[in-house]
């Protein structure tokens, strides 16, 4: 099968730091790709450099047939970006809804300015995915008035509404108050059960191990490991991801 | 439960007591501060109401001064007139005390009000055009702080630079007298709104900068993941924003303006309320009633102008955010 994420050689410098190392790393269709590891790890600059939000400074990245080469420039590469952009989804750690923007506005914001659809149909796709999210009766509220769970989870119909192949989570609950994390892992739950393609960095482990098809673990700008939960939770091969599954273990008690 | 019950509504009519005893107090000192304006308001009043009072050796009088139409060897002139109010029969010893107010020329106001009033037409007008044109300066100076183009970025600071560093007065006279030795000659208003606009513009090219840096990066972020332009991100994203931001001290700039745009008389050719005040006062030495009516409608027009920026700051903060 072809994957629909593939990323070669990958390096990312900030400055003179050497943040992503020499990554290579495919996802297949469907997969639901966890990505664990200590901050500062790099995770949110491997998400970030799939959709071009920080631009790779080595190697390539390839999204459903797109291919773009990192560190290039002009308008050609900015084309190649753009396609990118347009066949991925993100979300946010501090969800970065449109506060000027009711929620409906926020959701069609995209297919109608970026991708010209006509306005009907943007709505009739937007309420789908509200409903799909559980927040269709939120339509005409404007963000402020809306929990952190409310939030995420409108985000999250927000960039399904682009129709995207892949969706990237940057830990969407870590700025969520504890009891309303579990209700955004449920409609990621669902996402995933319905066939999304999913990368997501997540400290929540429960949902690594219920959700995820397979595991990464970060250390140091490289991926030290890459299972099956079970084997992960079951069996670290590395140092480092041992003594993050403990950290979370005792965690949790 | 019934315990605990009887506990809670305990806890919550006294605070609903002390809430009510704040209320009281907040109330008191606006109806006081109301009545001390009304105070001062009447003490202004007084001090324009040509009054006059005396007391000496024994005897206290009051009486009323005002200008009165009289013809003189054919001609019609006015004269200060007195008019005895009122007498009582004590008072204080000796040379005792001459206490006379500001005598108004009612008649002069009478006869010039209608051609200074016009003038706020005009300085409306000016303002109006003024703040047009220096909000989209301010724009501009603003996006162009956030060019990664070196001339564009020098092309903003440096004219922010060179308005905040001159005198209002002289860019006004600038464009009026300086321009036509160029051969570019300017209608007062037209001279009169560049000057404004451009220095309003430079100093609320800050305001728009601060309103700019008030849109969080994960906005821009956003919009860019979901595949928009930067132009699309401006626009749709960021700028909107940045306005709502923008609006309450744009207000404020806005009601300085009206204000300062009497400057504009000294050029001699917009015939805005300051030149007609001017010019009414100086043909019959009447400067003191000229400028108290002048200044009344600039008064008015900044209360009103401020109770309609508090209304729309109230409209917009309901909304979102
Ligand atoms: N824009 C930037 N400029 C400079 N350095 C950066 C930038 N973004 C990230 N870094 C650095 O790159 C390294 C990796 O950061 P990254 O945000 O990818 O880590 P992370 O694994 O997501 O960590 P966390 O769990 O804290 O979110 C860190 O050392 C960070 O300080
Ligand atoms: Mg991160």
């Amino acid at each position: 099968m072809v994957p629909i994420v593939k990323i070669s050689n990958l390096d990312k410098f900030f400055g003179r730091l050497h943040v992503l190392k020499n990554i290579s790393l495919e996802v297949e269709q469907r997969q639901v790709v966890c990505l664990i590891g200590r901050s500062g790890s790099g995770k949110s600059t491997l998400l970030r450099c799939i959709n071009f939000l920080e631009e790779p400074s080595h190697g390539t990245i390839e999204v459903d047939g797109i291919k773009v080469d990192g560190g290039e420039k002009g308008a050609y590469h900015r084309q190649l970006v753009h396609d990118v952009r347009l066949k991925t989804g993100m979300v946010f750690q501090e969800f970065n809804l449109f506060p000027h923007k009711s929620v409906l506005e926020n959701v069609i914001e995209g297919p109608v300015i970026v991708k010209g659809m006509d306005k009907k149909k943007a709505i009739e796709l937007g309420e789908e995915n509200l409903d799909r999210v559980g927040l269709l009766f939120k339509k005409d509220e404007y963000p402020n008035r809306l929990s952190g769970g409310q939030k995420q989870r409108v985000a999250i119909a927000r960039a399904l509404t682009m129709e995207p192949r892949v969706m990237l989570f940057d830990e969407p609950t870590s700025a969520l108050d504890p009891e309303l994390i579990g209700e955004v892992l449920n409609v990621m739950k669902k996402v995933a059960t319905e066939g999304m393609t999913m990368i997501v960095v997540t400290h929540e482990m429960g949902f690594a191990r219920e959700v995820a098809d397979r595991v990464l673990v970060m250390g140091d700008g490289e991926l030290i490991e890459d299972a099956k939960p079970a084997d992960l939770f079951n069996n670290p091969q590395d140092p480092r991801t041992k003594a993050l599954i403990d950290r979370y273990r005792t965690g949790e008690q | 439960m019934n315990l605990f019950k009887k506990g809670t509504d305990e806890q919550k009519s006294q605070a609903d007591l002390l809430f009510e005893a704040q209320q009281r107090k907040q109330n008191l000192f606006r109806t006081q501060v109301a009545l001390s304006w009304v105070f001062l308001l009447l003490f202004l009043l007084f001090l324009f109401s040509g009054l006059e009072i005396k007391s000496g050796e024994g005897v206290t009088s009051l009486s009323a001064w005002s200008f009165h139409i009289i013809t003189q060897n054919n001609r019609q002139v006015r004269e200060k007139i007195e008019k005895p109010l009122a007498s009582f029969p004590f008072g204080l010893p000796n040379e005792g005390l001459d206490l006379k107010t500001i005598v108004v020329d009612g008649e002069f106001i009478k006869e010039n009000i209608d051609f200074v009033a016009e003038g706020i037409i005009q300085t409306i007008r000016i303002s109006i055009l003024s703040i047009l044109l220096a909000m989209l300066l301010a724009l501009f100076a603003a996006l162009g702080r956030l060019s990664s183009n070196p001339f564009i970025y020098a092309l903003s600071t440096f004219y922010v630079s060179l308005i905040r560093g001159t005198p209002l007065y002289l860019q006004i006279f600038f464009f009026f007298l300086a321009l036509p030795q160029l051969n570019i000659v300017l209608t007062g208003l037209w001279a009169g709104v560049l000057a404004l606009g451009l220095n309003y513009g430079a100093y609320m090219s800050e305001t728009f900068r601060a309103g700019l840096a008030s849109v969080g990066k994960g906005q821009r972020e956003a919009a860019i993941a979901l595949g928009m332009t930067p132009a699309q991100t401006m626009r749709r994203i960021v700028l909107p924003q940045a306005l709502r931001f923008a609006i309450p001290p744009m207000g404020n700039d806005f009601i300085a303006m009206t204000k300062d745009s009497a400057l504009v008389s000294a050029t001699g050719f917009v015939h805005e309320l300051m030149w007609r005040a001017q010019k009414v006062g100086r043909a019959e030495f009447r400067n003191m009633e000229a400028l108290v009516m002048a200044a009344i409608f600039y008064w008015i027009m900044t209360l009103l102008l401020t109770s309609l920026q508090s209304r729309l700051e109230t409209r917009l903060s309901k909304g979102d955010r």
